[in-house]
């Protein structure tokens, strides 16, 4: 008898203590669904995605080597970074992708005009633009990678600078810092690089 | 009795789940702090260069660098290494242990070991360093003077693929990249 009114009473104070400690926590502290931090992680891992085909895209179009290393720096650490977006949803138990229109979580994607498609997230490359770069070859498809993936890399930041005023998930600012800083420094060498071949390439 | 003791239960419980729900998130905080002697260095600049780089710490603890890193998949290196090709290892979140002809012999193998086949490590002789044995990630170093100094594990863990890491999921594979 006793060991029974133990167990009961233990079995309540588990759930007491939990839900103290959720409600200590923030209460629902797990982003939800139509959060700015879910939107984000699905939203930014489409946007990571088109950066790695089209660093893919000028490897194969390039011998390069300085592309050909800036290529596959891209690809490593934007696929592995959509590994982060995809765990941290998996983490939160939330789906990985949404129905929802893309950028609708930002300050400004609520009502006025919707996006209706992931083309239109800032930076992304048309579908004309990505078969351009999938048949230019040599320095041509150098200077047009370089020029779609600087504009990729400033929709990229955009949309890093986006999130951090809307969330204190602490796994959510630390990466949108890291994107920030790191895709504006990338941004830098673009254009340098870009600069270099502009002034040695004359498309007579 | 029965009640004090479900009491004194549900007590230990409910303070437990406190404590667990109270701690700090698992994402770290770029910090140095518990470690004692690490010195930390900010706003390092990260652009690619195919100039020489002249770093004020040696071994250099970050900055602008070569285009491309050295392998660093747990490297062991008995030549000197390109200080700009090793700092872009750092970007990517490796330590980088390097020793001078100060260091025993039998510290530098004890050292290889640590380093050998871990991910985001390598390991070089640096001659112009003050230390006998000197680790570095991007932004922090410590000096150690033996490999048996506990702070070595500590650093290894703290900082490999650490909070540091200016580009979180960059890769310290070489091979193929170009």
């Amino acid at each position: 008898m006793k060991v029974v009114t133990v167990v009961v009473a233990s079995v309540a104070a588990l759930v007491l203590g939990a839900a103290l400690g959720a409600l200590l926590l923030g209460g629902d502290s797990e982003p939800g669904d139509q959060s700015a931090e879910a939107g984000f992680a699905r939203d930014m891992s489409v946007h990571h995605a088109q950066a790695v085909e089209m660093a893919f895209m000028i490897r194969d179009n390039t011998d390069d080597p300085e592309i050909q290393v800036m290529a596959y720096d891209i690809i490593n650490t934007q696929r592995a970074q959509m590994g982060m977006f995809s765990g941290w949803l998996q983490q939160w138990e939330l789906p990985q992708t949404s129905v929802r229109p893309p950028m609708q979580w930002t300050d400004h994607g609520h009502g006025g005009d919707e996006m209706s498609s992931y083309d239109d997230m800032p930076g992304m490359a048309s579908d004309d633009q990505l078969d351009q770069l999938s048949r230019a070859e040599g320095v041509e498809a150098e200077i047009l990678f370089l020029e779609l993936m600087i504009d990729h890399h400033q929709g990229g930041v955009e949309m890093a600078q986006a999130v951090l005023p809307l969330t204190e998930r602490t796994e959510v600012t630390y990466l949108a810092d890291t994107i920030v800083a790191g895709q504006q420094a990338e941004i830098a060498t673009m254009e340098t690089m870009l600069a270099n071949r502009k002034a040695l390439y004359d498309p007579a | 009795m029965t009640f004090r003791a479900a009491g004194i239960v549900l007590g230990v419980i409910v303070s437990t789940v406190l404590v667990v729900a109270c701690s700090p998130s698992p994402t770290p905080e770029p910090s140095s702090e518990g470690i004692d002697g690490v010195q930390t260095y900010g706003d390092l600049t990260r652009e690619h260069t195919g100039d020489a780089v002249d770093y004020p710490q040696s071994p250099p603890v970050g900055g602008d660098h070569d285009k491309e890193w050295v392998d660093c998949t747990g490297t062991v290196y008995d030549e000197v290494l390109p200080n700009g090709k090793a700092v872009h290892a750092l970007e990517h979140g490796a330590v980088w242990v390097t020793y001078t002809d100060d260091a025993d012999s039998g510290d530098v193998d004890v050292l290889a070991a640590k380093v050998e086949g871990q991910p985001y490590s390598f390991m070089s002789p640096y001659a112009e360093q003050e230390a006998p044995i000197v680790l570095t990630a991007w932004g922090v170093q410590l000096e150690v003077d033996d490999a048996s100094d506990d702070r070595i594990d500590e650093f290894l863990t703290t900082y490999r693929s650490g909070a540091q890491t200016p580009e979180p999921g960059a890769t310290c594979e070489a091979g193929d990249m170009a």
